[in-house]
């Protein structure tokens, strides 16, 4: 085996050298070349040298492929494709209506935008956009590899521990410290699974498993799943910032989160009522680091680290404002609608936005916005 | 006409050798007349026929045969009147050929209802368009969970059972909840992307807006619950509900209920009534949960060990509202000690587990056990 590797290692290195590709990704992450089963794409996001993790709610799993498209670009252009929607669909032989956008997710060595996309019957394409050229991306005999995130019931009830909650759909994805990590929802359980899986994948499968409380105002206590996280340097200290489907933005240091334990995070804010989630992402302006957050109902909202750092505590008293939300500060942008979220460089979003015309719009925003 | 006429003059010289065959001759003449006729007026060129291929109920590719040697390269597929420069050259796919029919796989199926057109080059050499499903291959609405009528206010979950795989991301659009002679509830359930289906995309559960049940979050304080207790509620379900390949459902579906108090105490299996069948027969261990729990966790939270350990063989069957379990096992049973056994993740239809309420007020001291995995309830087959 270990003979194998080294024999694909120096292929990869020719390869490597000659055509200026992806560097060892095959021998590097255990990927085999195989056309991965992928029966739907809920969640994208990048790991390093160009490798897209795929989450899967329909089949529980959560791939991880090698794009080959890890040539670094360090000074993206802006994209602007309008009726984006209306494109794809055309490239598919239907119309918009028979087509769900499901995730968008930046490449952050080639800033290539990837898109993944979803046929009313249920077939998944994945899409590539490079300025205003959208390709589909070939699945096809590629370098990769697989987690299940459900077991298998066991016939035997002790068996079943620690891993008990079957994720239905994965509500986010995202690639920090070596790991990958994935929120997931159950249709069967009123509760969140959160794991941090370490990358490349092993047969052992450790995936650490957490169930996560919260408190609101202090008083009561309960389990919660999350929709969408990102994570951040606050106080030099690394943590998840997640969202709630209940809107409280709760932060959990992430050297806490391990396997089988039970972390009890910290609620910073409520982000008001009506309203769900839909992508956070951590963005720069000089030396000021901010988190932004798409809504849907509400507009884009921008908060400063600065203010998350200094918010001590957990949330206690209510704020009663009118349609307030409590905990930290923060300011909306002039942005509503957005669909999907993700950060191009340090200081600028793609944007997949619904406006006012009715018209599904994929764009850039630029520094002014931080 | 000139394939009928030499047809018939070769048939003519046939007649006097041999009637049977004359006639079979004739018979073929008229049908290859009939095949070139109909070709011929629907397509620009000779030859080109489309065939859609079918799988699933989906129409996965297309067939073209290919009678004057055209390359599969050439040959590109377009929505019908979608010529042009701001329209792609081809929707996206693979084409193969194999004898001596090109096959054509677009990344999606073809879309049900729609009409196409194939080039081969710049020229149009067929159009085909794929039939609307009949009506009698309309999805249905199984059964709409929790099925009792009487339901408490704090209610979290709704499962909608299919008779086929639906197409995702449209509750929000087609599922309402109704006050009875009153309005719609505004936000009643989560809009939850992605929605959480089963693998095979025939059961969805739906929320209710959690936020807005759980006490003292920002969305229970401004809105308020969605439900309160003695009122009369209905789900409407629109029949504009597709399925996956473009069907609608076949009427539009509604439950009504009416609410009580809220639940906020969890389910308690040590006093559960179990009625015990006897040793040697195969009848149904018979378990009284004393309230409708949560349909989607029954089928995987109970299961029947013997005094080893050992799990029992059999099929769990709920009746009664959710309010009862029948364990029919597969052998008769023995006489012995067997243990029910009880997940914890077990909820009622407040989403108050065995473990745990769905939410707890942590200044009021209560007396609370350790958490556990299981409760297991023993009981004697005589």
């Amino acid at each position: 085996m270990k003979k194998m590797y080294f024999g694909l290692a120096v292929l990869c290195a020719g390869v490597a050298l000659l055509a200026n590709t992806n560097r060892f990704a095959e021998a590097k992450y255990g990927f085999k070349v195989g056309t991965p089963e992928i029966k739907s794409i809920s969640a994208l996001t990048f790991g390093p040298d160009g490798v897209l993790f795929i989450g899967d709610s329909k089949s529980g799993m959560v791939f991880a492929m090698d794009t080959k498209d890890a040539a670094a670009n360090s000074s993206a252009a802006a994209v602007e494709i309008k009726n984006i929607d209306q494109k794809i669909a055309a490239l598919l032989g239907t119309t918009a209506e028979n087509i769900m956008i499901q995730d968008v997710a930046v490449n952050p060595v080639s800033k290539t935008i990837y898109c993944a996309v979803q046929s009313g019957d249920g077939t998944p394409v994945l899409f590539k956009i490079m300025g205003d050229k959208i390709e589909a991306v070939n699945t096809k005999n590629v370098p990769f590899s697989s987690l299940a995130l459900n077991n298998v019931p066991s016939e035997d009830a002790k068996d079943q521990r620690g891993n008990k909650i079957r994720v239905s759909a994965i509500s986010d994805i995202g690639f920090a410290d070596g790991k990958v990590l994935v929120s997931g929802l159950s249709g069967q359980q009123f509760n969140s699974t959160f794991r941090s899986i370490p990358f490349p994948f092993s047969d052992k499968q450790d995936a650490a498993t957490l169930e996560i409380y919260h408190a609101a105002h202090g008083k009561y206590e309960t389990l919660a799943p999350i929709k969408t996280f990102t994570t951040a340097d606050i106080n030099g200290k690394k943590y998840l910032v997640a969202s709630y489907t209940c809107t409280p933005l709760v932060l959990f240091p992430m050297d806490e989160l391990k396997p089988g334990t039970h972390v009890k995070g910290r609620t910073v804010a409520e982000m008001g009522s009506g309203n769900q989630p839909i992508d956070m992402v951590t963005v720069k302006k000089g030396n000021e680091s901010f988190l932004m957050m798409a809504n849907s109902a509400r507009p884009v909202f921008k908060v400063k680290y600065k203010s998350i750092e200094a918010y001590q505590g957990s949330l206690t008293t209510p704020v009663e404002e009118s349609f307030a939300t409590a905990g930290v500060d923060f300011v909306s942008l002039p942005v509503t609608n957005v669909i999907q979220m993700d950060k191009l460089d340090d200081s600028r979003m793609i944007l997949l936005q619904r406006r006012s015309n009715g018209s599904l719009d994929l764009w850039t925003s630029s520094e002014r916005y931080l | 006409m000139a394939v009928l006429i030499f047809g018939l003059r070769v048939n003519a010289i046939f007649k006097k050798l041999n009637v049977i065959r004359v006639r079979l001759h004739v018979m073929c003449s008229l049908t290859f007349f009939v095949i070139v006729l109909l070709i011929s007026c629907s397509t620009n060129q000779e030859t080109a026929k489309a065939t859609i291929v079918w799988k699933d109920r989906k129409a996965v590719s297309v067939s073209i045969a290919n009678n004057i040697g055209r390359s599969p390269e050439n040959i590109f597929i377009r929505l019908q009147g979608t010529s042009g420069s701001d329209f792609p050259a081809s929707i996206l796919g693979e084409a193969s050929i194999e004898n001596n029919v090109i096959m054509f796989t677009p990344l999606i199926p073809f879309t049900r209802g729609m009409h196409y057109e194939i080039f081969s080059g710049k020229e149009s050499i067929v159009t085909f368009t794929v039939p609307k499903p009949e009506a009698s291959e309309a999805p249905k609405i199984l059964a709409i969970y929790p099925t009792q009528d009487t339901l408490p206010e704090n209610l979290l979950k709704i499962y909608l059972q299919f008779s086929q795989p639906m197409q995702e991301g449209k509750s929000a659009e087609y599922v309402v909840l109704l006050k009875i002679d009153a309005d719609t509830v505004k936000g009643a359930f989560l809009d939850l992307q992605p929605e959480l289906w089963n693998e095979d995309r025939t059961q969805l559960t739906l929320w209710v807006d959690p936020g807005r049940i759980k006490r003292d979050l920002q969305p229970n304080k401004r809105l308020g619950a969605p439900m309160q207790k003695s009122q009369g509620y209905r789900i409407m379900i629109s029949q504009k509900w597709k399925d996956g390949q473009g069907a609608s459902l076949d009427q539009t579906y509604s439950k009504s209920f009416i609410t009580v108090g809220r639940d906020s105490l969890s389910p308690m299996p040590k006093s559960w009534k179990i009625t015990v069948p006897k040793s040697l027969t195969p009848a149904a261990l018979l378990v009284d949960f004393e309230e409708p729990l949560d349909h989607g966790l029954l089928d995987e939270v109970l299961q029947v060990t013997n005094e080893k350990g050992k799990s029992t063989p059999g099929k769990w069957q709920f009746r009664n509202e959710e309010k009862t379990g029948l364990f029919v096992p597969t052998e008769s049973w023995k006489s012995g000690t067997y243990d029910l056994i009880v997940d914890t993740r077990l909820e009622d239809l407040a989403s108050n587990n065995v473990n745990r309420p769905f939410d707890r007020d942590i200044t009021k001291s209560e007396k609370r056990e350790k958490n556990q995995d299981f409760v297991k309830i023993l009981f004697q087959i005589k």
